[in-house]
């Protein structure tokens, strides 16, 4: 493509490295901007101003304009935070209305394989944050993969050391679902983890 | 259950054909090299998604073919199935009755194999990997959530290793607690399964020899003792890696799981590989196999498909008279390959199917 336009094999180059796009999305996607002008430039402009105005907060170290951001800033419950491995996650437990305290965000999950070390993670502000505040529980809401049980394994050592609360998201069946149509491995943990009626 | 009907298409050095099966015996008889097996494996990967030959799939598919096709009709109890298993350079791609599957529980289970092959002897003599794997398969071929465990435990030893390797150990912990869980789930769903396999492999092995000699088969973890309890295992487990910090530390690699473990098999208290005889060998694996049969038709009411491959030359004829008892008296669907008939003389059953093979072509034959 390159031998067409210089500028248009460069954008399918910057398209291709986005996640899920290879190369015959991103040359969907290449023409079909093309086609529209008008939303390129609005495309180009939010991109421009994502990269400008959108950092981490520098408290819970979720995305933000603001810093610190609304949930750190806000009027939330002090004495709750919730431990999730990246942004989406937060997002994911703010859509449920579910949880009034605050967050903090590890940006990852411990995994030796990819060199990710507790120092990678933003376990560091996570002790130092709560040396400061009025945090009595902390709820450890990392993902059920092998790598996210280790963070939680091992952050739930760290903070009983301290005397907190530790809890951890409940895992089974998923809300509305049919129980035969469970994977076994699920359905037998469901059972495992069964609670008082 | 039952193979009522196996195609193939480009498949090894087999011309394409549909082969339509007996519910007794289906011998297979031609000279080296003509195709024998490849039946058989063809059979076993419609089983089990794996060829038994350890082949990838571009030794799988016909010279200079795309891809190769497999199609099987599975009746069992009175219902009828259809497996399809499509082999091409990406991968293997299965329908159920002109479905695709998404998921290995949906998949497993509709065809049953137990294969009985010369190879296997390898099992006796080979290193410990290879019982290891054949424990798995067999623990899996009745248990779906094995599977699921042993691919999460592997996940678990690998990012352990990594965290070894990387000389960093400060984070450890949380991975030799996981670690003891998976593993002890591992580890106690094999141990149960040597203890009911043992007791069957008793009845089996005098079956086929009429001798007295005492077969076992026990589970090995180095000094560790695990028993049938799950949380007792946790805890041994765990208190293994701790006393073996320091090793691990110096070789960097976890020393302690099931993935370290072994199966012994001994006969009169022996060990099977130093104290017998190559015949004894091949005696005790096949019992081996007939008790994985047992256990399968009594502990899960399947009845699944035997294949032996070769088996004329493995045995005496009076051994092999035992066998085809054995077989006859459970109604199984063998399928067996040969370079002669006469050992079938043997036996005088009208549910007896006779194949030829040559150069890749199978065609059925009268009785010989």
């Amino acid at each position: 493509m390159l031998q067409f336009s210089a500028s248009f094999g460069r954008l399918l180059l910057e398209l291709k490295k986005l996640p899920g796009v290879g190369e015959k999305t991103a040359l969907r996607l290449a023409f079909h901007l093309l086609k529209s002008p008008g939303n390129i430039e609005a495309l180009a402009n939010s991109l421009i101003s994502v990269a400008k105005n959108v950092h981490l907060c520098s408290v819970c170290f979720g995305i933000t304009e603001d810093d610190p951001c609304v949930i750190c800033s806000g009027g939330r419950d002090d004495s709750v935070i919730c431990v999730v491995e990246e942004s989406q996650d937060m997002l994911a437990i703010e859509r449920s209305h579910a949880f009034r305290g605050k967050y903090h965000v590890l940006q990852g999950a411990l995994s030796p394989l990819s060199g990710i070390t507790p120092s990678q993670l933003r376990i560091a502000e996570l002790l130092e944050r709560l040396r400061h505040s009025q945090t009595r529980e902390v709820i450890l809401a990392t993902n059920f993969s092998v790598e996210g049980e280790a963070t939680a394994l091992y952050l739930a050592k760290i903070l009983k050391d301290l005397g907190l609360k530790v809890t951890r998201l409940a895992h089974g069946i998923p809300l509305g679902s049919d129980i035969e149509y469970v994977d076994a491995a699920t359905v037998q943990r469901a059972v495992e983890g069964r609670s008082e009626f | 259950m039952i193979l009522s009907r196996l195609s193939v298409q480009s498949f090894r050095n087999l011309a394409a054909t549909t082969v339509e099966f007996g519910t007794g015996f289906n011998i297979f008889c031609g000279d080296n090299a003509q195709g024998k097996t490849n039946i058989l494996e063809s059979i076993y990967l419609l089983g089990t998604l794996k060829s038994f030959r350890m082949a990838k799939n571009p030794e799988l598919i016909g010279w200079e073919k795309q891809f190769s096709l497999i199609k099987g009709l599975i009746s069992d109890d009175g219902l009828n199935r259809e497996v399809d298993l499509l082999l091409d350079q990406a991968g293997k791609k299965v329908r159920v009755d002109q479905k695709t599957v998404v998921r290995v529980a949906d998949f497993f289970g509709i065809l049953t194999v137990v294969l009985f092959s010369p190879e296997e002897l390898t099992m006796v003599r080979g290193a410990p990997e290879s019982r290891r794997r054949y424990l798995d398969r067999a623990i899996f071929a009745g248990d779906v959530i094995y599977l699921t465990r042993h691919h999460e435990y592997m996940r678990i030893l690998k990012q352990r290793n990594a965290l070894l390797r990387s000389g960093d150990t400060s984070s450890l912990e949380p991975w030799n607690e996981q670690l003891a869980v998976a593993g002890a789930q591992l580890v106690t769903s094999r141990v149960g399964y040597i203890g009911n396999i043992d007791k069957l492999l008793k009845e089996t092995f005098r079956e086929i020899t009429d001798t007295n000699d005492e077969v076992a088969i026990s589970y090995h973890s180095g000094s560790l003792a695990y028993s049938e309890d799950l949380n007792d295992n946790i805890d041994r487990l765990a208190a293994a890696l701790n006393k073996r910090r320091e090793p691990e530390l110096l070789q960097r690699t976890t020393l302690t799981g099931p993935h370290r473990d072994d199966i012994v098999f001994t006969i009169n208290g022996k060990p099977l590989r130093h104290s017998s005889s190559q015949g004894q060998q091949r005696c005790f694996v096949l019992a081996l196999k007939m008790a994985e049969i047992e256990l399968l038709r009594r502990c899960r009411s399947v009845s699944p498909v035997l294949l032996l491959d070769d088996m004329t030359s493995e045995l005496d004829s009076r051994r092999i008279a035992n066998l085809l008892k054995f077989l006859t008296d459970r109604r199984m669907q063998v399928f067996v390959t040969t370079t002669g008939t006469n050992d079938f003389e043997l036996f005088e059953d009208n549910n007896l199917r006779l194949f030829h093979v040559e150069q890749g072509t199978v065609r059925p034959a009268n009785k010989a």
